[in-house]
């Protein structure tokens, strides 16, 4: 099975049932996607598929077929994508495990809605869960990377 | 990442025998410093890094690195730790790195909980960077035979004062390493008005990576050859394992193998997947040895509850009542996970865990071998919140590398983290509480009864004749420390009884708290939040607000929360004021990212969230029925942080305590609805008044007076009627029946007076039902 990530093709042997977070994670160490609950509650394992963002812990990987995947690690090659460097200047994190699944769906809504009302944002971003409570600074990110 | 945490070069040291004993104060007992020296091709030694004390290290290549021996959870450890010592060091900001120290016990006490780290570290990495910074002074004064006090460092430079020269710090390694380490009473430390990184925002050291997915967290842990593990444990409290079949787990592609051990059964395999598969795919029978609900700890605790002593003589009037808080989960973002591999009588850990320390003698005595052959690594944890004081995860690793040969990712999935999680117990506050004649109080008694060790703090306030009861009940539910551990029940409790006293003085919540103490931080915390919060202003119509403090952890807090309530008793969080005074703020940008972060928490729990057993078993099993605010129910936040030259404080956990109580006298104020159980969606929220033109096609309710002195009239009209009688039942906050009344009944109207002298003041229902629904509406005792 060959999965475009990244801009790059991997030619991969595993159980086409695997849920693409642990293709990600256990069988190409890509471990930017995060595992949180597994049933699509928290959204921290987010990444793009076709540029939609998508829950990675509940798609068999055989569902992807020729669909190019980003993710955290592909969003930009240097930190440079304007959500990132947003969430650098305003000083988000705190734990950070959540972060990378909150800076996938926020690229999806910049792509889709590139000036996102607040309105836009919450309902958007509403099912990422983050557990330090991160969310107004999330938001501050958002719109900093949206003026941009 | 930016970090060194796998350092290969060989480290020898430096001149005679070194000693680490004695660490935190006085870390450095010996006069030379540590080298790291790599032997180069021709033989010769050559030096590539200059450690003064095992806090800091400087490199030939000017980079600084700082070793921090607590835990980073997102509190900012990493980040202030760094800032501490680089400040003194007069490093630049730019060329410091972080290395998390693995558990060993030359680096004191390295258990990150009850917000001690900054506390502990404070003074002993502020010396760690005077001491290393005197030394490259020394050492390039000699190199340029001119005086100390004509040279000045600054940005990991040392340069002449009165000239042009100037060397890096990693140019003055050699010179520096034939000098004595100056002793840690002798060097002098900034003042803080000298300070260029300590007291200046610096936001989480990790971002850069955290942002492009290359932070490592224990979960990510990967090296070649390693495998995945999970296990299946017993879903009953106390139960345990009568039989299994694993026949068809085996049979899993991807499993390799599948192990009965004290905790469960667990199964290894090439990926997570294959794991979890393999797990679906076992057969286990359990042993259920407790059958118990929620309902029957509620119970228990309400039977202990016994007679309270009585208040003082001069008490004109008194409130009795109950609180009650429910078990709460960790749910970390990051599920329990471990890396561990045991090989040839050594075992080596990569984990995020708050006690790297005992995580090494938890897994030496798991394994059988000296606490020397373990190494526990420190890596990022997503989140800890208290969970990983229990370091159970790393010794199931150990125990499945062990079993199984292989070096084991051990994981939990969210569900088995959330039922097998060390919960903040669950626990019902009694009380009885009173106020003179001048209506400041008279008497405070309370006796906490919990499934765990909960005992009650003093209230923050000047209140006289304390008494305190404990007891437990247990029930074989785990228990541990959960952020700001006791003060979570019991600040809510304390925080809502000054208010319910307060109303019963017929006196202004802040103006009560604030004439209630002499502390001189605690009234400024108090004013100032008033003030930014322009208290006693008008608000909406439905909106109320309630205020708290909390003094704990070298810091002090208090919080105005404002809340709008629907006509349909939805409650929103509008606003938060927050004034915190922390001592000398260290990195004010974090505080108030922490500040947030622990409200957010707070209001999470109070809301929705709690842990409920029924026949044994934990109930909850993830985000979905364990759940945290998302962003479009957060509020607004103005928090403010006054800055004092008071030594700095814990930062990651003193937010939590006074939101609860604010938020649920907030309540109070827009409803006339104490709560006093929680989580708060336990309680209607549709007020009285609104509550009758809600249901006013059935039923007609009016109580007056409410609240009532000593009696009430009863006023019920039904326009559906098919019983001959009505029954009233009065009843208190827990359901307990009061009156129960059997009315004879027209079907149209009832007046009915009831009279109440001697119970105590606080809120009660009336219940009754038409036949059909039952209706039950708040009443309220003065």
């Amino acid at each position: 099975m060959i999965l475009n990530i990244n801009n790059k093709n991997y030619d991969i042997d595993v159980d086409p049932d695997m849920p693409l977070l642990w293709v990600l994670r256990d069988v190409l160490g890509l471990t930017g996607t995060k595992y949180g609950c597994g049933i699509g509650f928290c959204k921290s394992c987010t990444v793009l598929i076709d540029g939609n963002a998508e829950q990675s812990c509940l798609i068999p990987v055989r569902f992807i077929g020729t669909k190019k995947i980003t993710t955290i690690e592909g969003l930009s090659n240097d930190g440079s994508h304007p959500l990132q460097k947003a969430w650098v200047e305003v000083g988000v994190s705190q734990c950070g495990y959540c972060q990378p699944g909150q800076i996938m769906t926020a690229a999806a809504l910049l792509k889709k809605k590139p000036k996102p009302t607040i309105e836009d944002i919450n309902e958007e971003m509403s099912g990422n869960v983050c557990r330090c409570g991160t969310y107004n600074k999330i938001r501050d990110a958002i719109i900093l990377a949206s003026k941009e | 990442m930016t970090e060194k945490n796998n350092i290969s070069r060989r480290r020898f040291i430096f001149g005679s025998a070194l000693s680490f004993a004695g660490l935190v104060s006085g870390f450095i007992s010996s006069n030379k410093a540590l080298a790291e020296l790599i032997i180069t091709e021709n033989g010769n030694n050559k030096i590539m890094s200059f450690a003064p004390s095992i806090w800091v290290e400087i490199t030939k290549e000017n980079e600084v690195i700082v070793t921090v021996a607590r835990s980073e959870l997102g509190q900012g450890v990493r980040t202030s730790f760094s800032m501490i010592l680089a400040d003194e060091l007069d490093a630049d900001w730019d060329l410091v790195r972080v290395r998390n120290a693995e558990g060993d016990s030359k680096y004191g006490n390295q258990s990150t909980g009850g917000s001690t780290s900054i506390r502990t570290f404070w003074q002993p990495l502020r010396t760690a960077g005077a001491q290393a910074k005197k030394m490259l002074i020394t050492a390039a004064s000699l190199i340029w035979g001119i005086s100390e006090a004509n040279c000045y460092a600054e940005k990991s430079f040392v340069y002449e004062k009165n000239g042009s020269r100037k060397l890096s710090y990693g140019e003055l390694i050699d010179k520096a390493l034939t000098l004595p380490v100056p002793p840690t009473n002798s060097v002098t430390l900034k003042k803080s008005s000298e300070f260029k990184l300590i007291g200046k925002t610096k936001w989480n050291f990790d971002e850069p990576d955290i942002v492009t997915g290359k932070a490592k967290y224990g979960s990510d842990y990967r090296v070649q050859g390693m495998k995945y593990a999970v296990i299946l444990r017993c879903p009953y409290i106390s139960g345990s394992l009568q039989s299994y079949d694993d026949t068809n787990a085996k049979k899993v592609k991807g499993v390799l193998g599948v192990y009965q051990m004290s905790e469960g059964i667990a199964v290894v395999a090439e990926n997570s997947w294959a794991a979890l598969e393999g797990r679906n795919a076992l057969k286990a029978v359990w042993r259920q040895n407790s059958n118990f609900s929620s309902e029957d700890i509620r119970k228990a605790f309400t039977d202990k509850i016994g007679t309270l002593p009585n208040l003082p003589a001069n008490t004109s009037k008194f409130i009795e009542g109950v609180y009650e808080v429910p078990f709460l989960a960790h749910t970390t973002m990051e599920p329990m996970s471990a890396f561990a591999h045991f090989k040839d009588g050594n075992c080596e850990v990569w984990t995020g865990t708050q006690n790297p320390q005992t995580a090494r003698s938890n897994v030496a005595s798991a394994l059988g071998i000296s606490q020397s052959n373990v190494t526990v690594n420190v890596m990022l944890s997503g989140g800890g919140f208290g969970r990983r004081h229990d370091n159970d995860y790393v010794v199931m690793a150990a125990k499945i590398s062990k079993l199984s040969g292989y070096p084991i990712l051990f994981f939990y999935t969210k569900e088995d983290d959330i039922k097998n999680d060390n919960f903040r117990p669950a626990s019902m506050h009694a009380f009885k509480v009173g106020i003179t004649s001048s209506g400041y109080p008279s008497g405070w008694i309370q006796k906490v009864i919990s499934q765990g060790d909960v005992s009650p703090n003093n209230p923050n306030y000047d209140v006289p004749n304390i008494t305190n009861q404990t007891a437990s009940e247990r029930f074989g539910i785990r228990t541990g420390p959960w952020r700001s551990v006791d003060y979570t029940q019991n600040i809510f409790v304390n925080e809502s009884l000054i208010d319910e006293l307060a109303h019963l003085a017929g006196k202004d919540p802040y103006q009560y708290r604030y004439d209630l103490t002499k502390d001189g931080r605690l009234k400024n915390v108090l004013k100032l939040v008033a003030e930014k919060s322009n208290w006693g202003s008008q608000l909406p119509k439905g909106w109320g607000r309630g205020i708290a403090a909390f003094v704990g952890y070298g810091a002090y807090i208090a919080h105005v929360v404002e809340v709008s309530i629907s006509d349909t008793g939805k409650l929103k969080i509008q606003k938060v004021y927050a004034v915190v005074d922390p001592g000398f703020a260290i990195n004010p940008g974090n505080i108030k990212n922490q500040i947030m972060g622990a409200a957010i928490d707070a209001f999470s729990t109070a809301l929705n969230t709690e842990i409920t057993v029924k026949n044994g078993e934990i109930q909850q099993s993830g985000f979905h029925n364990f759940r945290w605010l998302t962003m479009e129910d957060v509020p607004e936040f103005d928090i403010d942080i006054i800055h004092t030259s008071e030594t700095p404080s814990g930062m990651g956990e003193v937010g939590f305590p006074s939101v609860t109580p604010a938020l649920c006298n907030a309540i109070f104020d827009a409803t006339g609805i104490r709560i006093r159980r929680l989580p708060i969606a336990h309680t209607s929220l549709v007020s009285e008044v609104e509550k009758k033109s809600q249901i006013s096609n059935n039923v007609e309710f009016e109580a007056v007076p409410t609240p009532f002195e000593s009696s009430f009239k009863v006023s019920i009209k039904l326009k559906r009627w098919n019983q001959p009688k009505l029954d009233v039942s009065i009843v208190d906050i827990l359901g307990k029946k009061l009156i129960k009344t059997l009315i004879e009944f027209d079907g149209i109207r009832y007046i009915g007076e009831f009279s109440f002298p001697t119970i105590a003041a606080g809120t009660y229902y009336v219940l009754f039902s038409d036949g059909i629904d039952s209706y039950s509406f708040p009443i309220m005792k003065k």
